[in-house]
């Protein structure tokens, strides 16, 4: 465990406990010769004392006898003799075989046996000589005859100086193991020193690299830390438990924030001035439930308040804005405790407000949706009085919202501060909400609900405002939005019936198709329409076949099978006269020769009828009728130009307006199709035209029961 | 099997709730409209799973998450409410509930919300 706690230490710690192994080493080493020299010194000046005892020895030996020889009475020569003697023995003793002894200054001291072999072998022979002195030494006492004393003086005076030598050579030696061991200790100590001092530096130029490639590291981690706080489009930062920011932080955080200063700031308190009190609230037990309460990251995300929030920001001096932030928290744990809170914060507004964009144009496109499909139930001259009525009333409501205005600022009041007494604002109110309720009424009853519905939210405001004790231009401000939008919904509207029209105009309406029976081709009036047909043809140099499917005409009440036969044949001429080429440019144009009409009656179940009269030919030249009415007086060039393509082909039921340039006898005066127009004006019924330039021309016209009850006479 | 209390003060719901986790596998112990008929029940079947409706009369989710843990520590809640209100959810979740499902919700994350809670049961 120690050794890997030891971690990245581990090196520079085993680096230590060498140098101090190496000190110790030297320490002991150091302690161990010190005593030892300590030792020998003892020894050498022992060693110097056996020379001297030697030469004491024999001079004392040599006293007695004159002593003796002389008869004078001893004086303290032979007891100086024996201690000379005895201290002599006891030294060579412990030198050879260790054990006690008497020191210059006459203590009691402990010598450990030489171990030596050389100067052993010196104590050896000194002992050899000595045993037969000391011997004879100890039987020499006060009563001692001459001869004692003179056999001792001369073994004395024999061995004296080979004990001297041998003393000297003893004290040499113990001096030269000395010596040794001074030079061991010099040895131990430089090569203890040199090691601990390799070590050191080994230490230190590992550390020193070591040091130098972590600071390199942590400069390098540094930079990459500052390069990512510094270029990272979101704000980042740590939140302590204290719910203080950290010192660290990117930088985009005080641009997002609209905050100079960050860190260490309490981040409720930054939350306090940006955000609603609740919001402030709910994010103060949001955190504190991250912090304090071990629920799941993911379940505690779904809660998060702040997640996206909208946030009145300072972006200068005196630029409040709003924009709307999204803030994420993660837990930062140590050893699965909550140190931190890593937060993100992101500007969100782009987002928020494409979403917007992108919901309110869904809404309008559902509403549009909706919208074109009550259009297109309602009659189309109910729905063009209504929109001319709504824009007039909405005309009205916008004049009297500008009149009530301009005294004040002149050009727009509405955002005058000033209250004035409610009569005369409340007149307006009221002026305003008669004519919203009578246009929602409209809306309503032609069935169109989205129209009655953004009315009805008008008179909502309105009626809020009819609540209110006082008001000032600026409470007017609603309802001036939502007339903007009220008109911009009737153009909406009346555009959408131009395009309706157009596509009612451009499109191939084909009448519901009756069942095919090959026995009403062979029906009378069918045989009528073909004859009537080629007599036409014939005059114009082209020829024609009638296809027709659907009722016995004749079946029909007769006011009603009359006005179908008459419409038929104008429609049999126009299309031979105007539509149908010669053979030669048909076959040209890669058509078959013959011409085709085809002839569709059916009959609902509400007894009306729907006709379809279509032939193949060069279609309607909208230019050359657009010419004629000019031409004839019918449109001024200005008009000509304004009217769309629809409705200048409407004017082929007008009277007087044709297509043909040349007059015969069976086109070219104007007349014809306008008798269409006045049966089916009679039948309260509607025509619609389909036309492509050199494909085709198609009437399609509904006759309406209302008036087959009435039974109008036909043409 | 493990027995599952539902709360919540539509039929609707509780229905839903029922058919669904009843297929799960889930026993259906007991269905209240409100805390106090929750509280109620669950003294009586010791359920092990509660789904908790946070809005109700009477007796709101919150006041039974509460008297509900006072009952059983280890009981399993799963709030199943609109999540209009965060700052009723985060009180849920401080009060001790262990799972937020955000109403309207499918039949597969009713099943999920209840499976993570059962699993994290058997963790604990």
């Amino acid at each position: 465990m120690f050794h890997l706690e030891l971690g990245k230490y581990r090196n520079i710690v085993l680096s230590i406990a060498l140098f101090i192994f190496f000190d110790l080493a030297v320490l002991v080493l150091n302690f161990v010769i010190s005593s030892q020299i300590s030792n020998d010194a003892l020894m050498i000046n022992l060693a110097g004392r056996q020379r001297m005892l030697s030469q004491r020895i024999t001079k004392t030996a040599l006293q007695v006898e004159y002593r003796i020889r002389d008869g004078k009475p001893f004086g303290n020569e032979l007891t100086e003799f024996k201690k000379a003697s005895t201290v002599f023995d006891q030294t060579l003793t412990a030198f050879s075989q260790g054990g006690r002894t008497t020191s210059g200054t006459g203590d009691e001291v402990n010598l450990a046996a030489i171990e030596d072999p050389t100067a052993q072998g010196i104590l050896r022979e000194a002992r050899d000589i000595w045993t037969p002195l000391i011997t004879a030494a100890k039987s020499l006492t006060d009563n001692a005859d001459i001869m004692q004393a003179s056999q001792l003086a001369r073994l004395m005076e024999a061995a004296n100086l080979q004990l001297l030598k041998l003393m000297n050579d003893l004290t040499t030696r113990v001096e030269q193991i000395a010596s040794d061991k001074a030079t061991m200790l010099r040895t131990v100590q430089v090569t203890g020193i040199t090691l601990a001092t390799i070590n050191f530096i080994i230490i230190l130029f590992h550390f020193i690299g070591h040091l130098r490639r972590s600071d390199r590291e942590l400069e390098h981690a540094h930079k990459e830390t500052a390069d990512i706080l510094r270029t990272t489009q979101e704000g980042l930062f740590l939140l302590d438990p204290e719910l203080k920011i950290g010192s660290q932080h990117s930088t985009a955080l005080n641009s997002i924030l609209g905050v100079a200063t960050l860190a260490g700031a309490d981040f409720i308190d930054i939350l306090r001035a940006r955000v609603d009190q609740k919001t402030l609230k709910t994010a103060r037990e949001y955190l504190d439930l991250l912090l304090k309460h071990d629920v799941k990251e993911k379940l505690v995300t779904s809660v998060n308040p702040l997640n996206r929030v909208e946030m009145l920001l300072d972006q200068g001096p005196g630029k409040p804005e709003t924009r709307f932030l999204q803030f994420a928290f993660n837990r930062v744990k140590e050893k699965g405790k909550i140190t931190h809170l890593l937060v993100t914060v992101s500007d969100i507004t782009r987002r928020v407000l494409l979403e917007q964009e992108l919901k309110a144009t869904e809404d309008r496109a559902r509403g549009q949706l909706g919208m074109l499909m009550e259009i297109i139930q309602i009659d189309p001259f109910a729905l063009h009085q209504f929109l001319r009525a709504a824009a007039d009333g909405l005309q009205n409501i916008n004049g009297l919202l500008r009149d009530q205005s301009e005294p004040v600022t002149g050009r727009s009041g509405l955002l005058r501060d000033q209250s004035e007494p409610v009569t005369g604002r409340s007149s307006l109110v009221n002026a305003l909400f008669r004519q919203a309720h009578r246009i929602k009424g409209d809306a309503a009853a032609l069935g169109m609900s989205s129209l009655a519905d953004a009315f009805h939210q008008l008179e909502d405001l309105l009626s809020e405002l009819r609540e209110q004790p006082s008001l000032s231009g600026e409470d007017f401000l609603p309802v001036t939005v939502q007339v903007k939008g009220l008109f911009e919904q009737i153009e909406t509207i009346e555009n959408a019936v131009i395009r309706i029209s157009q596509v009612r105009g451009v499109a191939t309406v084909e009448a519901p198709r009756p069942q095919h029976d090959p026995n009403t081709a062979k029906l009378p009036f069918v045989q009528r329409w073909r004859d009537f047909a080629n007599q036409i043809a014939t005059r114009h140099g082209n020829t024609v076949e009638i296809s027709y499917k659907g009722i016995d005409v004749a079946t029909l009440p007769e006011g009603l099978s009359s006005a179908v036969n008459t419409i038929i044949n104008q429609f049999i001429r126009n299309a031979i006269v105007h539509g149908i080429e010669s053979s030669d440019a048909r076959k040209a144009l890669g058509k078959p020769e013959a011409g085709r009409l085809s002839i569709y009656i059916s009959q609902n179940d509400d007894g009306s009828v729907e006709l379809s009269f279509r032939d193949d030919g060069r279609g309607i030249s909208v230019q050359r009728i657009r010419d004629t009415a000019i031409a004839k007086g019918r449109l001024t060039a200005e008009e000509a130009t304004a009217w769309d393509n629809r409705r200048i082909v409407g004017l082929i039921f007008e009277p007087g307006i044709s297509s043909h340039a040349a007059v015969d006898a069976d086109a070219g005066r104007g007349a014809g199709l306008d008798a269409v127009a006045e049966l089916v004006v009679r039948f309260g019924g509607n025509v619609r035209i389909g036309t492509t330039p050199n494909e085709y021309c198609h009437f399609r016209v509904h006759l309406a029961p209302r008036a087959i009850v009435e039974g109008p006479a036909a043409t | 099997m493990k027995k599952l209390l539902i709360v919540d003060d539509s039929n609707i719901i509780r229905s839903k709730i029922a058919r669904c986790l009843g297929k799960y596998g889930l026993e259906i112990a007991g269905m209240a409209s409100n805390g106090q008929e929750a509280l109620a029940q669950f003294k009586a079947t010791r359920c092990d799973l509660v789904t908790m409706d946070l809005t109700m009369p009477h007796m709101d989710g919150i006041e039974c998450i509460r008297a509900l843990r006072e009952i059983d520590a280890h009981v399993r809640i799963l709030v199943v409410s609109a999540l209009a209100d965060k700052a009723t959810a985060i009180l849920a979740l401080k009060e001790g509930a262990q799972g937020f499902l955000c109403k309207p919700f499918t039949e597969s994350d009713l099943t999920e919300a209840i499976g993570e809670l059962i699993s994290d049961d058997d963790n604990d």
